[in-house]
């Protein structure tokens, strides 16, 4: 089972949680919890295992941020949440060395929040134009900011 | 009055005359081919086409040549000027010249010369100057892209082109094109020499860059190829060039391997007519079936294909001559 | 830059602008070539970011529905569902089976129209002017069906949580019917005029190769992943709605050439026939909402992922809820974002003819990138 050998590809790496997912309710079979210098180990492990990188993306939390990443595989269904937090004016280290489909992915983070990635070949913004100097989906960015 | 029943006999007048029919040929055969292709495009589609000007949009073409008329003549700043406006004359008039030697019926040749195929092939190798020309003239990356495939394709098919003509003037005999149509009086050469033929209306597609050989001018590639940065009257000349480039090649294919103006009942010049306005036909048709053939793919075509297969069709025809 | 007999011969740097016959949108493609062949390609995107993912935080979950219509234009009922079954997960609604009956008829219809547009626009970027007339005059019937039930022709927005509003008519099924009849009569045309044409064979075979490694390494969902050889259906591997009721193939191809990826978008329209066939044949009477949806949608605290498959691949939509009435983080994991991001590597060594050639086979819809 996928999910059992991915518990077990993980335990070394002494995340702070790796337990089951409720899939009725969330859509994951597999939750983890993880810490930014981490990342690279769980996303290796990942790669092992055969999982492809299905999402990533940020979420804003006021006073820190949650990193999310999915994962998921082709050849067995199982759905894994990994959230690594991450505290204001930090930087993460990039996963596109492992995965280079979070290249995309880790600029598109970079543009809308601001979060940093240590080690991406091209941090540049992806979807705002590259002047810009605002991050839209910070949540003191405001619902009509921008709009002159 | 011998005079001046001399006068008009002379060649003079011949020629002047000759002169004003094909002009006046040239002009309404491009406004009808551009309204055929518009038609039998849709009716592939379908579609009905233009209908609005003129009874099924009969019209819509000299609509158009009136449009583009009387738009504004817009020269790019950073354009080769010399070059830039020389490079549309340069590709009408060749084809303009290639008309003086076509025997559209027994009598109906403006000047009968001896070298007549020889100079029609020798005038469409010039129209390829042209589009060096314009192409590179217009200081755009786009359009000396669509510049160097036409160059590399029309040198790629010429060859084929020349070889495969020489086997018909092998059996002939003769360059004159009226000497050409006289020898098909009993049999068509197209029944004599069906690889030939076919050979031939494949390098003539290649020849007036028609689909599916319409690389240099690949829209959806490179926006419109080399003649991207020209507009109005210019844009029309091109437009024009290659509409009657497409009239000789099928005037040419007709009277080489299709009899010229033979056929029974109906008089010379219109089944002349016919045999080339089905010759068009069949090219727009392929416009309108076929996808782009790739640069590299065209050009391996010509050079591993074609060329080999008109040599062993030029070998075939010397020998049959030499056994007969 | 190479030193040839002491001349610096450099590489050349073409636009291949936001406005271009063959991008399917605005797209830029920043190429730098070596005669005619590509050297390096790099999309540039956003010039259609419009911040969906912004105006979810700012709306209702209801006000946001329309947003998702206008994601993906081309399949706008997949991206729809997707939506509705994550907030329906959130507040844990069951959806009654003629519902789901009838989201899966109207979806299928949509990814057969989806995939017609890019049969014809494809085939129009290769130079074949004529299949794309045939193709939209084929859509034109399905967008008349679509039309008569959910009021829209192309950015749809037909579900609601719970079910949907407006329930099918005996017009609309024997409509459908009659169309799949004349569909399937389509498919010898279709073979006839593209499949076999040796020119188009040429230019798709052997050309665009995507690797399994990098399908996982890139997360190539759809079409592509499938003509690579994974057969990877969220419809099989993840069932949702009431796929799990109908029997339907997924194609798969061997190679992962453009060829491969064109047979499987066509045997998929096939394939969605079959599912359409068998919904309408099985179709359940019953209610098309369910019992109680509450009036202000106000998940509790949670997330979700819901995964479903779209013409292009895998939409996934990840919302963040803080028991309130606007969502707290809508994330939309769009398939052609993945799949644009190989592209770099694809584009590497091929000549200018071929990269709009594999650019029309991976079937980016770039607004849906942009959002």
């Amino acid at each position: 089972m996928l999910k059992d050998n991915l518990t077990k590809a993980l335990a070394p790496l002494g995340l702070e949680k790796v337990a089951d997912g409720d899939y009725a309710k969330t859509g994951y079979h597999l939750e983890v919890a993880a810490q930014p210098d981490q990342m690279a180990g769980v996303a290796q492990a990942m790669l092992d295992a055969g999982c492809f990188l299905e999402s990533f993306t940020a979420v804003d939390l006021m006073e820190s941020f949650d990193l999310v990443y999915h994962f998921a595989s082709f050849d067995e269904l199982c759905r894994t949440a990994v959230h690594v937090p991450l505290g204001k004016r930090k930087g993460m280290p990039s996963i596109s060395q492992i995965y280079p489909g979070a290249d995309w992915y880790e600029r598109e983070v970079f543009d809308l929040f601001g979060i940093h990635f240590f080690g991406h070949p091209n941090l540049k913004r992806i979807l705002l134009p590259e002047d810009a100097d605002f991050h839209p989906l910070l949540k003191d960015f405001g619902a009509t900011q921008g709009n002159d | 009055m011998e005079h001046a029943a001399q006068f008009l006999n002379s060649t003079v007048v011949h020629m002047l005359v000759g002169l004003i029919g094909v002009i006046a040929l040239v002009s309404v055969n491009a406004l009808f081919l551009i309204w055929v292709e518009r038609k039998v495009s849709a009716h592939m589609q379908l579609r009905p086409g233009p209908m609005e000007v003129g009874p099924h949009g009969a019209l819509q073409s000299l609509a158009d040549a009136i449009k583009l008329m009387s738009k504004e003549l817009i020269t790019p700043d950073e354009v080769d000027k010399p070059i830039y406006w020389l490079a549309p004359i340069v590709v009408f008039l060749p084809v303009l010249l290639s008309f003086l030697v076509i025997p559209f019926s027994q009598t109906m040749i403006i000047r009968d010369m001896n070298v007549g195929i020889v100079l029609i092939l020798a005038f469409s190798t010039l129209s390829v100057l042209a589009i060096l020309m314009a192409g590179w003239s217009s200081n755009n990356k786009y359009s000396v892209f669509g510049a160097i495939r036409s160059v590399a394709q029309n040198v790629a098919y010429e060859i084929p082109l020349l070889v495969t003509v020489m086997s018909i003037i092998l059996m002939v005999g003769s360059f004159k094109l009226s000497d050409i149509v006289a020898a098909q009086s009993q049999t068509w050469f197209i029944f004599i020499q069906p690889l030939a033929f076919l050979l031939f209306i494949t390098c003539a597609t290649a020849e007036t860059n028609r689909a599916p050989f319409d690389l240099p001018e690949a829209e959806s590639e490179l926006v419109a190829g080399f003649h991207t940065e020209y507009s109005g009257m210019r844009f029309a000349l091109f437009f024009l060039a290659e509409y009657t480039n497409i009239f000789i090649a099928s005037a040419v294919a007709t009277v080489l391997f299709l009899g010229g103006w033979h056929g029974p009942i109906l008089p010379g010049v219109i089944w002349f007519f016919i045999k080339v306005y089905a010759l068009v036909f069949l090219l727009m048709w392929f416009r309108w079936t076929f996808p782009r053939v790739r640069f590299d793919q065209l050009v391996n075509f010509s050079w591993k294909i074609l060329i080999p297969l008109s040599f062993v069709n030029l070998l075939i025809t010397a020998f049959v001559l030499k056994l007969r | 830059m190479i030193e040839l007999y002491g001349i610096e011969e450099k590489t050349y740097t073409l636009n291949l602008g936001p406005q271009h016959p063959s991008t399917h949108g605005v797209l830029r493609v920043l190429l730098e070539m070596e005669g005619e062949f590509i050297s390096k390609a790099e999309p540039v995107i956003g010039y259609g970011h419009r911040g969906h993912e912004h105006m979810a935080e700012n709306r209702n979950y209801q006000q946001f529905l329309p947003n998702m219509g206008r994601v993906d234009y081309l399949h706008a009922l997949a991206y729809n569902q997707g939506y509705c079954m994550a907030v329906e997960k959130l507040l844990g609604l069951v959806v009654p089976e003629r519902a789901e009956f009838i989201r899966v008829i109207t979806a299928e219809l949509n990814r057969i129209t989806s995939h017609l547009l890019w049969f014809g626009a494809y085939l129009l970027d290769l130079g074949a002017f004529t299949p794309i007339m045939y193709a939209f005059d084929d859509r034109e019937h399905i967008l008349d069906l679509l039309d008569r039930i959910t009021g829209s022709r192309l950015t749809y927005c037909f579900y609601r949580f719970g079910g949907v509003p407006v329930d099918l008519d005996d017009e609309f099924i024997t409509g459908t019917r009659a169309f799949i009849q004349r569909l399937r009569s389509r498919w010898v045309d279709y073979d006839n005029l593209v499949t076999k044409n040796v020119i188009f064979i040429n230019r798709a075979r052997d050309v665009g190769l995507i690797t399994k490694d990098q399908c996982v390494k890139y997360g190539i969902t759809g079409p592509n992943l499938r003509g690579s050889g994974i057969p990877y259906d969220i419809r099989k591997s993840e069932p949702y709605s009431a796929y799990p009721l109908f029997d339907f193939e997924v194609p798969i191809g061997s190679k992962g050439d453009i060829f491969d990826r064109y047979m499987v978008r066509l045997q998929e329209m096939e394939q969605s026939c079959r599912i359409i066939e068998q919904a309408l044949d099985k179709l359940p009477n019953g209610p098309i909402m369910a019992e109680k949806v509450p009036k202000r949608i106000k998940p509790p605290v949670g997330e979700v992922y819901q995964a479903v498959e779209t013409a292009r691949g895998e939409f996934g939509i990840y919302i963040v809820s803080q028991g309130d009435v606007k969502p707290y983080r809508v994330k939309l994991r769009v398939p052609s974002f993945a799949n644009l991001s190989l592209f770099p590597e694809l584009a590497v060594d091929t000549l200018v003819a071929d990269l709009v050639a594999i650019l029309g086979s991976v079937d980016v819809v770039i607004p849906e990138i942009d959002r």
